[in-house]
């Protein structure tokens, strides 16, 4: 589903935030991606999305070189993934339902179905009753529902979170990774960075593990055969 | 069309939003083609002037006495000829005494001196009326068979006509460089507010990029913006114009009555204020384009 191939990332000039990675990740499976702050973790998020351009070396996504799609072509790219943002990036002048809603309305989707994808999301993260809120009027944890019900609308095949469980406590950091569970159960492969290793350890999923941008273990390390 | 009625939502949500900067925007763009329309509607009023002229406009031509009638009956055929002529009368030596003899018949005195008549033959052309800017070809036309070596003299009327022809001239010059610079002032400008609705607006923008909004849909909104808002100078710019035009009487009575009857200065021709919206909306589309050409291009 994802492969990196000998990806390396530089910011500036003589430091890695990524350092030869090889990586492949698999359909339908749970991901945990851990490290120390720093280790690069939103990095390696942000190559899989595009939003960074790997220095060196290729990554695939669904069968596809993402080096080589052009800029106008992107989009099908970000249709694939839904992103959960460590800062959210939410309206937050706008509705709950019209944050769930912009990735359908991007799509040019009728407004009956929106409304059933939304209302789908919505139940999803336990929310219907916050449907015509204004986003900044709600709490921070019903925000990052918020941010997840969007990502999982457009109907993705990946779902990527960036430390989902940030500032949240535990308990609530509980009930939103059972969320991902359940997206997850429903055939959607998720991958959550996080450094909280309380709950990597209380959801023994698949780990991930960066240190200073090299990948220190990975559950499939072992196969990094790739072929051309 | 679900997202052209959004865009247009959102376009004068954001136009009212930030008030200052767009109403003066509109202000520059609404001059810029005001001054475009008063030039063009002196020019379409100069235009029926000589238009109207040109009906007028009547052409007697005298022969030289020693010419053979061979070369002017060739003269008259090639007058014929051209397509701005209307009629050609010709008029012969003993024609032209006979008339002359019937106007002033007192003077038959005077031609028994002659033995032949002394009048010169002539021709008179009259032109064609229908077509309108026939006016500059129809001088030069003249002016051609004035060169002809069997022609005397004449007896035109077009040096008025000519002056004005170059007034207009003069006045279009100046009217399509006075326009060109506001025009690229306006661009400039329409482009920079713009720019800053996209600036306002980035977070947004980078959240529809995010979750696979494809660029068009990201750019139409800020095109629809412009071209409204060079659409609504041109209907300012249209209003403002035929105020100005109502208002003439009342400070200049005197030239009124002077040109009333030839030309129709209190009535604007649709095809400026269709040409004031047309050029409005090409303003407007032209600056957010250039805006979102250099937000996109990476
Ligand atoms: N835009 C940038 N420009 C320069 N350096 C950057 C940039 N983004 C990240 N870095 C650097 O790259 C390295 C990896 O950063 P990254 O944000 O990927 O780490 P992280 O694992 O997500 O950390 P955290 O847990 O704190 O979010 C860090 O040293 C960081 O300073
Ligand atoms: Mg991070």
């Amino acid at each position: 589903m994802i492969g990196f191939y000998h990806v390396y990332k530089q910011y500036v000039k003589e430091s890695y935030a990524i350092y030869d990675i090889n990586l492949s990740i698999e359909k339908g499976e749970f991901y945990f991606l851990t490290g120390a702050s720093g280790a690069g973790k939103t990095t390696l998020l942000k190559l899989i999305y595009k939003e960074e351009l790997p220095t060196k070396g290729q990554i695939l996504i669904d069968s596809v070189n993402i080096n080589l799609i052009p800029r106008k072509k992107l989009y099908k790219l970000r249709r694939k993934i839904g992103i959960v943002f460590q800062d959210f990036k939410l309206l937050y002048n706008r509705t709950v339902y019209e944050n769930i809603a912009i990735p359908l309305v991007v799509r040019g989707y009728r407004k009956s179905y929106i409304d059933k994808m939304v209302k789908n999301s919505l139940s999803l993260v336990g929310l219907n009753h916050r449907k015509n809120y204004i986003t900044s009027h709600i709490s921070g944890g019903e925000q990052q529902r918020v941010a997840i019900a969007r990502a999982i609308a457009g109907n993705p095949i990946i779902i990527i979170a960036d430390e989902p469980t940030g500032n949240l406590d535990t308990e609530l950091s509980i009930e939103i990774l059972k969320i991902f569970e359940k997206i997850n159960n429903n055939g959607i492969t998720v991958l959550i960075a996080t450094h909280d290793n309380n709950l990597i350890r209380m959801f023994s999923k698949k780990t991930i593990e960066l240190k200073q941008g090299k990948l220190i273990s990975s559950p499939t390390k072992e196969k990094q055969q790739w072929i051309y | 069309m679900d997202l052209l009625k959004k865009s247009l939502s959102n376009a004068i949500n954001n136009i009212l939003r930030n008030k200052l900067i767009n109403f003066l925007c509109l202000g520059i763009i609404s001059f810029t083609l005001l001054t475009l329309g008063i030039f063009n509607y002196i020019s379409y009023n100069l235009e029926i002037f000589t238009h109207n002229f040109s009906k007028n406009i009547e052409a007697i031509f005298y022969f030289k006495n020693d010419v053979k009638e061979k070369e002017i009956k060739a003269q008259i055929s090639k007058i014929r000829k051209s397509l701005l002529v209307d009629e050609v009368i010709y008029k012969s030596r003993d024609e032209a005494e006979t008339s002359f003899l019937s106007q002033f018949p007192e003077l038959k005195y005077i031609l028994t001196e002659f033995d032949k008549s002394p009048f010169p033959s002539s021709i008179e052309i009259k032109f064609k009326q229908e077509e309108s800017n026939l006016t500059t070809k129809i001088i030069s036309f003249i002016e051609d068979i004035e060169g002809s070596d069997i022609i005397e003299s004449k007896q035109v009327n077009i040096d008025w006509a000519k002056k004005v022809l170059y007034i207009k001239k003069f006045i279009s010059i100046t009217g399509i460089f006075l326009s060109g610079i506001l025009f690229f002032v306006s661009v400039f400008i329409i482009y920079n507010v713009i720019k800053l609705n996209i600036i306002y607006r980035k977070e947004e923008i980078n959240i529809l990029q995010l979750v696979g909004a494809t660029d068009w849909y990201i750019k139409f909104p800020f095109i629809i913006e412009g071209a409204l808002m060079g659409l609504l100078g041109g209907i300012i710019a249209g209003i403002l114009l035929i105020i100005l035009i109502k208002l003439i009487p009342s400070y200049s009575d005197f030239i009124i009555n002077i040109l009333k009857d030839i030309i129709s200065l209190k009535k604007i021709p649709l095809k400026i204020l269709i040409r004031l919206l047309f050029f409005g909306t090409i303003i407007g589309l032209i600056s957010s384009l250039f805006s979102l050409k250099k937000f996109f291009k990476k």
